[in-house]
């Protein structure tokens, strides 16, 4: 059970085992994708596994940070008190050039902005000194 | 493909008892108390006490501090089940009560089971924490640091129904203004003020395409049933007994990024298998209880199901199929955007208006002659979907 206290604060996340690299390199600047060495897959979400094949072969490689908005919405009311300050913001879902989908959301511009299809592009967002966010501007 | 399974638990297992909380704003009232209040009334609406229960499956509750939710319940009312357990598949769990209720009945495991759900989010929770408690169930690393409401991902999903397909706002609103319609003659329901498209369109965006008319109610309430074997039903003497015919879920992802396709979801599996099991298909139903998160996902639900073509369910609803006179008349009580929706339980109030129609217990509500329903009850953002359908003595 959440307190109302706990409520006032942003998630932040919490590498954990699969996910480390991931994290240290938006740190650094660079979005981490796992490609398998044995078919080929590219993964998104971190895992010591290819989701498709099954194998452990995975290698990190920085993505060129362009996609395309596959969907979108425009957050009008906020998940909780934390996020109230943050209005209006736009909640992407973007198809990375590499084939991967991700959830991010929009930066550098209004949200208004936002249309289906429309070029994007990483910008790795400092949050805290612990944390950077990948989010995304038009391209 | 349809095919005849060696052995399912098609007709072997009746719903003989059913019963609901109040519901909407039910202050003072704990998450426990609304679900045993509901269970007493479906223990009643059967005619057994409680001590013949010997299996109990429930939902968790947001507003409860107990993991455990249904074995606090038996505590709760004075019970020393059998076989328990407390299943977590979010909006899915009440359709996935029922199915498994049937198979631990049909496999012996147990042979009276309660399917119970209670919580209290309009009164047990602030409305912060209400909504922050929900987005508590996205993943903490790649979703929950952008800020991702409940409605965020369902709404990406129609955002993109209405891209690909041409769904437009007023359809969304409509399936809010026809379940506002059903909610007016339904006892007890927490909205029954009536609507208009316009009032839905200026009612306020939450997150596009979703007004807040178009999102479901934030409720307290509880609902139970009573599941046995067809045979001790007969024992029983119960007059209308109501069959589960068939049962299928679908678990398709868990992040919204990871859904195969965001305007095809699960239901089209879990569906299709309720459907072989129970040997019927779409255009039997007489009656639906479709889960009503969000308008959009009511108008997918409706293409997924089977009622309609994928990229038609907007026509199908403004059209008037989801009404009365239509093709399935769907969610009749007004489903979780206008009767409530109290988390988890949310679902089980389609089940209790479903079984309530194939009884023809409806009164003004009555669809005339409704011998099958479909229920069907998702979550997580389409994360998790489970179907079952169930049918009068005449279906068998």
């Amino acid at each position: 059970m959440i307190s109302s206290e706990d409520a006032m604060k942003k998630p932040v996340p919490t590498p954990d085992a699969d996910s480390a690299a991931l994290w240290r390199g938006l740190h650094d600047g660079v979005l981490l994708l796992q490609h398998c060495a044995d078919c080929g897959h590219v993964q998104y979400y971190q895992q010591a596994m290819c989701r498709q094949c099954g194998g452990e072969n995975l290698a990190h490689r920085p993505a060129s940070g362009r996609g395309k908005v596959h969907s979108f919405s425009v957050v009008q009311r906020a998940p909780g008190p934390a996020f109230k300050t943050d209005l209006p913001y736009a909640v992407l879902l973007i198809d990375l050039e590499e084939g991967p989908r991700m959830i991010s959301t929009y930066t550098g511009g209004k949200p208004e902005e936002v249309t289906f299809d429309m070029d994007v592009m990483l910008v790795c967002e400092k949050i805290s000194e612990e944390v950077t966010l990948p989010r995304f501007r038009r391209a | 493909m349809l095919s005849i399974r060696k052995q399912t638990l098609r007709g072997k297992v009746a719903v003989i008892g059913i019963g609901m909380s109040p519901v909407g704003k039910v202050p003072g009232k704990s998450p426990l108390w609304l679900a045993a209040d509901a269970a007493k009334k479906a223990l009643a609406d059967a005619g057994i006490g409680k001590s013949e229960i010997d299996g109990v499956l429930s939902s968790h509750a947001f507003a409860s501090p107990f993991h455990r939710f249904s074995v606090a319940f038996s505590e709760y009312l004075g019970i020393q089940p059998t076989f328990s357990n407390t299943l977590q598949v979010s909006g899915a769990t009440a359709a996935t009560m029922f199915n498994i209720g049937a198979a631990a009945i049909h496999g012996g495991l147990a042979e009276v089971v309660l399917v119970v759900g209670g919580d209290s989010l309009l009164t047990g929770l602030t409305p912060d924490l209400a909504l922050r408690s929900m987005t508590e169930s996205r993943d903490q690393q790649y979703e929950m640091p952008f800020g991702i409401p409940v409605a965020n991902t369902f709404a990406m999903t129609a955002h993109r129904h209405m891209k690909d397909f041409g769904t437009t706002p007023e359809q969304l609103a409509e399936v809010a203004v026809v379940q506002r319609r059903h909610a007016m003659r339904t006892p007890g329901a927490q909205q029954t003020s009536p609507i208009t498209v316009d009032d839905v369109l200026n009612s306020g965006m939450v997150t596009t395409p979703y007004h807040k008319l178009d999102c479901s109610l934030i409720s307290d309430g509880g609902a139970a049933f009573v599941l046995t074997s067809a045979e001790h039903a007969s024992e029983l003497g119960i007059e209308k007994p109501i069959y589960i015919l068939g049962g299928g879920e679908c678990y398709t992802h868990e992040h919204i990024f990871l859904m195969p396709s965001l305007t095809e979801t699960g239901a089209v599996a879990s569906s299709r298998k309720a459907y072989e099991m129970a040997g019927y298909g779409p255009r039997d139903m007489d009656v639906a209880g479709v889960y009503d998160c969000f308008t959009g996902t009511v108008i997918m639900m409706l293409e997924d199901l089977g009622f309609c073509p994928k990229g038609e369910g907007g026509r199908f609803v403004a059209d008037g199929h989801m009404t009365y006179g239509g093709q399935i008349p769907s969610n009749t009580h007004g489903g979780l955007l206008s009767f409530a929706h109290s988390g988890m339980p949310g679902s089980l109030f389609h089940f209790h208006e479903v079984i309530a129609q194939l009884r023809g217990q409806c009164g003004e509500r009555q669809v005339p002659g409704a011998e099958l329903g479909l229920v069907h009850s998702l979550g997580a953002g389409f994360a998790t979907n489970a179907t079952t359908i169930l049918g009068t003595e005449n279906t068998l």
